[in-house]
C-alpha cells in the first residue's frame, strides 16, 4: 500500500515537471513565433516577456516570504520558515532577472544601461532588501532565531511593495506604466507569466523540501552524537 | 494611569542611554564627527551654480545625515548586546513597546543633534538657503529625524541579533529608508525654494506615512526581535 502510494506520489510529480517544462516551452514559443515585431524596437522589445515575468516572480517572492513569515511568528514550525527561505532566494533570482533584463531593456529603448527611474530603482530596493535578508539569515545559527528575525524583516520589507508597485503612478518617470499592446502580445505575455509562475511555484516547492530534508539530516547528526557509544 | 506608569519607565530607559552615552561617549563624538567631515567633503563637491547647488543641496545634506547617524543607531543595540546589558532590559518591567519606543526617543534625540550641527554647517559652508524657510526645514527634518530613526531602531535590534552586525545594518537600512530619504531631499529643495505646492506636499505626505509606516511596525514587531 505504502510502496503504491510512493509510486502513485512519484508518477504525479513527474506530470507535474513535465507540465511546467511544457509551460514554459509554449512561452518561449510564442514569445518567438507568435508575438509580432514591435514597430520601433524590433526584436528588442521580445525581452519584454521574459522581463514583466521575472519582475512577477520578484515580487511573489516577497508576498510568499511575508506570509510565510508571518505564519511562523503564529505557529512557531520550522517548516513556515523554510517556506520563507525558499521564497527569498527564488525572489532574488527573480529580481536580479528583473534587473538585468530591465537593463537590457533600457538600452535597446533609451540607449543607456540605467536609468534613475522611480520604477528601476525601486526594483533595485526590492534586490537589496532579498540580498539583506539572506545575509541577515547567513549571521545567525539556531534556527529558530533566524526564523523570527528574517520574518520581522520580511513583513517590514513587505511594507515597502505599495512602494514598487505604485511607483510610476506616484512619480513621473520614463518606464512605461501600461504600455499598449497588440491582444497577440498580450496574450504571450499572460503564457509566459504563467510559465513563470508554474516554474516558481515547483522550484518553490523543491527548495523547501530540500530544506526540510537538510534539517532532518543536522537533527540525526546531532542526536548520534549525543548517543552513547 | 497605565499609560502614565509607561511613559515613567520609558523616560527611565531614555535617560538611562542618554546618561550612559554622557558617561562613555561611544558613539555620539563619533557620529558628529563623521557627519562634519562628510559635510566638508560634501560642501567641497558644490561649487556650482545657485540653481545646480539648490538641486543637489537637499540630496548631500540628507545622505550626510543617513550616513553619520549610522553609527548612532547601529550602537543603540549593540550597547545593550555587550556586558550582558540585553538581559538585564529584557527583565526590566516594561513592555517591549516601551522599550522600542525608548530607544527610538535616544535615537530621535541623537538624529536631532546631528541635523543641528549638519544643518548651519552646510549653510556657512556651501551658502545653500537650508534656512530660508525655517518652519518648513524643521518640519521636514522632524519627519525625516523620526522616519530615519523609526526604520533604524527597528533594524538595528533586528542585526544585533546577527554575527556580522556592524555590516548589516547600513545594507539593510538604505534600501529601505531609501523612500524616506528621497522624500526628505527633495521636500528639502522645494522648501529652498519656498515652493510650498502639491509636490512639497506629497512629499512631505510620504516623508510622514514612513515614520507613522515604520513606527507602527515597530511597535507591533518589537516583541518578536528580542525575544531569546
Amino acid at each position: 500500500m505504502h510502496a503504491r502510494s510512493g509510486s502513485l506520489r512519484r508518477r504525479c510529480r513527474s506530470i507535474g515537471h513535465a507540465a511546467v517544462v511544457a509551460m514554459l516551452l509554449v512561452a518561449l514559443a510564442a514569445a518567438f513565433l507568435v508575438a509580432p515585431t514591435e514597430r520601433t524596437m524590433g526584436d528588442a522589445q521580445r525581452i519584454v516577456y521574459l522581463h514583466v515575468a521575472d519582475a512577477w516572480v520578484g515580487l511573489a517572492g516577497a508576498l510568499v516570504m511575508a506570509a510565510a513569515g508571518a505564519a511562523y511568528l503564529v505557529r512557531r514550525n520550522l517548516r513556515w520558515d523554510h517556506w520563507a527561505q525558499a521564497a527569498a532566494e527564488l525572489g532574488w533570482l527573480g529580481a536580479t532577472l528583473t534587473l538585468v533584463t530591465g537593463s537590457l531593456w533600457a538600452h535597446a529603448a533609451w540607449n543607456v544601461w540605467w536609468t534613475w527611474d522611480p520604477r528601476l530603482t525601486t526594483a533595485l530596493i526590492l534586490w537589496a532588501l532579498y540580498s539583506g535578508c539572506l545575509l541577515l539569515r547567513g549571521g545567525v545559527d539556531d534556527p529558530h532565531r533566524r526564523a523570527r528575525l528574517g520574518a520581522v524583516l520580511a513583513i517590514a520589507g513587505a511594507a515597502d511593495l505599495p512602494l514598487v508597485v505604485m511607483a510610476t503612478r506616484w512619480f513621473r518617470g520614463m518606464h512605461p506604466a501600461a504600455p499598449a499592446m497588440e491582444p497577440s502580445m498580450r496574450a504571450v505575455l499572460l503564457a509566459s507569466v504563467l510559465g513563470f509562475t508554474a516554474l516558481f511555484a515547483l522550484l518553490l516547492v523543491l527548495r523547501r523540501h530540500q530544506l526540510e530534508l537538510q534539517r532532518l539530516v543536522e537533527e540525526l547528526t546531532e542526536s548520534e552524537k549525543e548517543m552513547p557509544c | 494611569m497605565a499609560s502614565l506608569e509607561m511613559t515613567a519607565r520609558l523616560w527611565w530607559i531614555l535617560w538611562k542611554d542618554l546618561v550612559s552615552e554622557c558617561r562613555a561617549r561611544r558613539a555620539w563624538p563619533a557620529m558628529l564627527l563623521l557627519g562634519i567631515v562628510v559635510a566638508f567633503t560634501f560642501a567641497g563637491q558644490m561649487d556650482l551654480p545657485p540653481d545646480e547647488q539648490k538641486r543637489v543641496a537637499g540630496g548631500l545634506v540628507w545622505l550626510a545625515i543617513f550616513l553619520a547617524g549610522m553609527l548612532a543607531l547601529e550602537r543603540s543595540f549593540a550597547s545593550e548586546r555587550e556586558n550582558g546589558c540585553w538581559q538585564g532590559l529584557r527583565l526590566c518591567p516594561v513592555s517591549s513597546h516601551a522599550v522600542y519606543l525608548a530607544k527610538l526617543a535616544v535615537n530621535v534625540v541623537a538624529l536631532a543633534a546631528l541635523q543641528g550641527v549638519l544643518i548651519p554647517l552646510f549653510v556657512v559652508l556651501s551658502g545653500v538657503p537650508l534656512l530660508a524657510h525655517p518652519a518648513a526645514m524643521l518640519l521636514v527634518a522632524a519627519l525625516g529625524n523620526v522616519a530615519l530613526a523609526a526604520a533604524g531602531t527597528l533594524l538595528g535590534a533586528l542585526t544585533a541579533g546577527s554575527r556580522n552586525t556592524a555590516h548589516l545594518l547600513p545594507l539593510l537600512l538604505l534600501p529601505m529608508a531609501v523612500p524616506a530619504v528621497l522624500a526628505a531631499a527633495e521636500a528639502t529643495r522645494l522648501a529652498m525654494d519656498g515652493q510650498f505646492g502639491a509636490p512639497w506636499r506629497q512629499w512631505t505626505e510620504l516623508l510622514a506615512a514612513f515614520a507613522v509606516l515604520f513606527t507602527t511596525i515597530g511597535i507591533m514587531l518589537f516583541d518578536f526581535v528580542i525575544e531569546e
